[in-house]
């Protein structure tokens, strides 16, 4: 729930979501899952030349498996509260596992 | 029926109405075989015997083609609807004629059931019909139709909707067939209402005409004779219907004094009935008897319908109501009057609507047509959209809502327990970070509970609309709430079989959930104490000195211990308002026991009281040297109390120049930078851990401070000079001690101390001076120096700060002299540095310009 929990903070922030076919998506963060299932807003592919079709999307839900990355508002990212997180996560995944 | 041998091969076994469950005839068939047959060996007197068996001529013209007619036994799934609708056309043309000719039609349309087979054989489609009624509650108009429209595209029913209104006297004339657009399987179901509608208004017609004994051009008018009214009492027309149903003319004649008539004439009036032209040699043998029977009819008051009861059809209770009515009248055979009665006592709903239909105005009538056609319409409408009632029952649907809420809640938590460790722990980062960036949330619960408020809301409105006048919403929604509550509750409490456990293997599988959406192949772990507290401090004793991978998990030790506390700290209770309060003092002696168990546990993690062989740099300095180990230090010291943190410095201070950020980064006039790395490490070591110095050193006394400088004058102060961080930190002593000497603090004693300690570090530092600058003048980032050389030059003596401005000065005029080459702001900004010494000393660089 580490990164369900994470994305979460990132509602409303604008962040680009590169697919596993190389398509980079930017736009707004509307909605996330616990599949990681992306809703983005206001949409812009990156390479708009390549990818014409898309031009006319203004918004997208993209289904978590098929993103490979997803690029970040480096400010809306609290380091050290992560860190925590993951120790957290850690914990619980060390503490269900036995 | 099968005795008849018909062709079974002719109707349409696709049609409406064969083989489905409604279809009034294929009930009626196997009846008519059993227990027709049986009444008609129990009253049957022979008649049908001297019947022209002739009168089979006409069976090809009702159920069709006459060359197969014996060729194949009938069975008993005959479909008379199906057959009869062939001959639709020439039925409804006898209803026409038939209203012009009542009495006789009428008195014909008592006879068939008694007549022979061969009649009664033409009278199936009449009987059966009525048979089916007898089964129906009385709005059959509608009724019937459905059993139609069912399975019929919308628009036939309202084509027969239009008739009713546009057209009612057409129907009730039969004359509907033109109009029908449905060529075989409409015909039918509208066969069956016209029929009804036309016997109906056929009666009513013969109580108005039969007493004007109204002209007709069939022979059969001219043969009722008319003296057979007066003989007739009222009872007579239930006795003439019990002698037509069971062929019992003796009976008949009885009551109403007539002859009887010879048994053909009672089948020939069947055929009269249902083909008057075609027919002639039915004409010349006018009965008597139902002539008879046809004038006494007004006097049969309110059940004129009875005839067209099949007697088969009646309810015991029926039957036995209309025996007590009978009774009174004289003496009948049981058994007829049992039938007999049963249908009348049925018999006034049946006709309802038609038969007053026939005595009302035109205007009443086209009302009354009117609404049923909106009534007929709007059933439809009804049945349109019932037509997936009942798929779901409101268990089912309140199940599937059921699941759905958990659902959401597992997914989004509960939204009663926010804040609970629970949360915190599966939903950490986004809890905390909410409430970090309270402002744009007012609650971190907000955007949650919203979610599923929006979800009970919606479900509860929704249902609410549909059981209005049960309750109201909000009770619907209370009641999805607790049980969503429930659910989950429940869902909690249910143990959970959650993982798949495959005989044999290593691991086991976890399904997937809300949570953990991804199946896990979960390894067993060997159940091993140092594994089980991995986590804890439990292995702090283990030494792997020098081990970076031991390092760091000390380090992560330090972090749990450090979430425990802090944890621990969110639940702290109220202090005891009162000595009174037992059981608030002792939860908060139970929680300052536990901070007092993790503050211990965080100590020990720390290593300060280790103590290393010589040679080793101390473990808890080594800590020091990795970034995380830094940045915990802010937390940690808020975690100890004032004599912890006073150790924690004074150990820093002690092992000063064998920290790493100092070591690593002396400065040479040769290669003035450390590399990156380091310099990030400097960097984060002055923001994260010299604050935190700062802070503990703010908090000590001239003793303690004096005590400090002179652990550092125990070390080696030429390489702590050369650091950044060691001449930030010795900038923060020697301003400590100038701050409190400021704020007029100290004892005398105290200060003597300090100031023997700081003659001593000057003595230390002077050499080392000249070479604390980082790289050449050029280098701007030099004011850590400055500020040094600032602190040392405020508590200098006289001849102390001499010596210090001899020791720096060329790098004073350098850095003038390269100012004037710089820009302007540059410029300032490097001036200014030098001015930090120059006035702490009393000087100014505007002197030196």
């Amino acid at each position: 729930m580490l990164f369900f929990s994470f994305f979460k903070t990132l509602i409303d922030h604008e962040v680009t979501v590169e697919l596993k076919n190389d398509i980079q998506i930017r736009g707004v963060l509307k909605s996330v899952d616990q599949y990681l299932n992306i809703k983005l807003d206001n949409i812009q592919v990156l390479e708009e030349i390549k990818y014409p079709h898309m031009s006319a999307v203004k918004n997208v839900f993209i289904r978590g498996s098929v993103v490979r990355y997803v690029h970040l508002p480096a400010n809306a990212v609290d380091v050290p509260l992560l860190e925590d997180a993951t120790r957290r996560e850690a914990a619980n995944q060390a503490g269900k596992g036995k | 029926m099968s005795f008849f041998g018909f062709d079974t091969s002719r109707h349409n076994p696709a049609a409406t109405g064969f083989s489905q469950a409604h279809n009034p005839f294929a009930g009626l068939s196997n009846r008519e075989d059993e227990g027709d047959a049986l009444e008609f060996e129990d009253t049957y007197d022979g008649l049908g015997d001297q019947l022209d068996e002739t009168g089979d001529a006409f069976n090809d013209d009702t159920f069709g083609d006459t060359t197969v007619f014996e060729s194949k036994p009938v069975g008993k799934d005959f479909d008379f609807f199906n057959t009869t609708a062939k001959v639709a056309n020439a039925i409804e043309e006898e209803h026409v004629r038939f209203t012009r000719q009542q009495p006789t039609a009428r008195s014909s349309q008592t006879v068939p059931q008694a007549a022979a087979p061969a009649a009664f054989q033409h009278h199936a489609p009449g009987s059966s019909s009525y048979g089916h009624y007898s089964q129906l509650p009385p709005s059959k108009p509608a009724r019937t139709g459905y059993e139609k429209y069912s399975s019929e595209p919308v628009a036939e029913l309202q084509v027969d909707a239009a008739l009713w209104g546009v057209a009612p006297k057409k129907q009730t004339q039969a004359a509907v067939p033109s109009a029908s657009p449905a060529p075989m399987a409409a015909a039918p179901a509208r066969k069956i209402l016209s029929l009804e509608e036309v016997e109906a208004q056929m009666r009513a017609q013969a109580k108005k005409t039969s007493q004007q004994a109204t002209p007709s051009p069939a022979p059969p008018v001219a043969a009722v004779p008319s003296g057979s009214q007066t003989q007739v009492p009222p009872m007579h027309y239930d006795q003439a219907y019990q002698f037509a149903q069971h062929g019992q003319p003796a009976q008949h004649a009885d009551t109403t004094g007539h002859d009887q008539g010879a048994p053909a004439g009672h089948g020939h009036p069947i055929t009269i009935l249902q083909r008057p032209t075609s027919k002639p040699a039915a004409s010349p043998q006018p009965p008597t008897q139902p002539a008879a029977h046809a004038r006494q009819q007004p006097s049969g008051p309110i059940h004129p319908t009875q005839i067209l009861q099949n007697p088969n059809r009646l309810s015991g209770d029926a039957a036995r109501v209309g025996m007590h009515q009978q009774s009174p009248h004289g003496s009948y055979p049981g058994h007829p009057i049992h039938r007999q009665q049963g249908s009348f006592s049925q018999q006034p709903q049946i006709i309802t609507h038609p038969s007053q239909l026939s005595q009302l105005n035109e205007e009443e009538k086209a009302a009354y047509l009117d609404q049923e056609a909106k009534r007929a319409k709007r059933n439809h409408k009804i049945f349109l959209m019932s037509r997936d009632n009942g798929i779901m029952t409101p268990q089912d649907k309140s199940f599937v809502t059921r699941i759905q809420l958990q659902q959401l809640v597992a997914a989004t938590g509960n939204p009663n327990e926010h804040g609970t460790d629970e949360s915190l722990t599966e939903d950490f980062y986004y809890q905390v970070h909410s409430q970090i960036q309270g402002s744009q949330r007012q609650n971190p619960n907000q955007p949650l509970n919203n979610f599923a408020q929006t979800y009970l809301y919606q479900t509860g409105s929704r249902q609410g609309g549909m059981r209005r006048h049960h309750r109201g919403p909000e009770n619907h929604m209370q009641r999805m709430e607790q049980q969503v509550q429930r659910a989950v509750e429940a869902a909690k409490n249910k143990p959970k079989n959650k993982q798949l456990v495959i005989e044999g293997s290593l691991g086991k599988i976890s399904f997937s959930n809300a949570k953990t959406p991804k199946p896990l192949l979960n390894i067993k772990r060997a159940e091993n104490p140092t594994e089980a507290h991995r986590p804890s401090s439990a292995h702090r004793h283990i030494d792997h000195v020098g081990d970076r991978k031991s390092d760091l998990r000390s380090i992560e030790s330090i972090y749990t211990t450090l979430m425990k506390m802090e944890d621990h700290d969110r639940v702290m209770p109220p202090p005891p308002a009162n000595d009174a309060d037992t059981e608030a003092i002792q939860t908060f002696v139970a929680w300052n026991s536990e901070a007092q168990i993790l503050n211990n546990q965080l100590w020990e993690s720390l290593r300060i009281h280790d103590h290393p062989d010589n040679g080793v740099v101390h473990p808890f300095i080594i800590l020091l040297s990795y970034t995380k180990g830094m940045k915990a230090m802010q937390r940690v010291s808020r975690h100890l109390t004032h004599e912890q943190r006073t150790t924690i410095l004074t150990l820093i201070l002690v092992n000063l120049d064998s920290l790493d950020v100092v070591r690593g980064a002396q400065v040479t006039p040769d290669s003035p930078q450390p590399n990156a790395a380091m310099r990030e490490n400097v960097e984060l070591f002055i923001v994260a851990v010299m604050s935190t110095l700062f802070n503990i050193l703010n908090e000590l006394d001239l003793d303690l401070v004096a005590g400090m400088l002179g652990l550092v004058c125990s070390r080696n102060v030429d390489v702590i000079a050369k650091s950044r961080v060691g001449a930030s930190m010795l900038t923060m002593i020697l301003s400590r001690a100038e701050i409190i000497k400021h704020g007029g603090g100290g004892s005398e004693q105290a200060w003597h101390s300090w100031d023997v300690t700081h003659t001593q570090f000057f003595d230390l530092i002077e050499p080392s001076l000249p070479h604390t600058f980082p790289g050449p003048v050029t280098t701007s980032d030099d004011i850590y120096v400055w500020q040094l050389l600032a602190a040392l030059g405020i508590g200098a003596s006289p001849d102390q700060q001499q010596r210090l401005v001899l020791a720096v000065k060329d790098r004073v005029m350098d850095t003038v002299a390269l100012s004037k080459t710089l820009p302007q702001d540059l410029a300032a900004q490097r001036l200014q540095n030098v001015n930090l010494f120059m006035r702490s000393i009393g000087l100014d660089v505007e002197l030196l310009q």
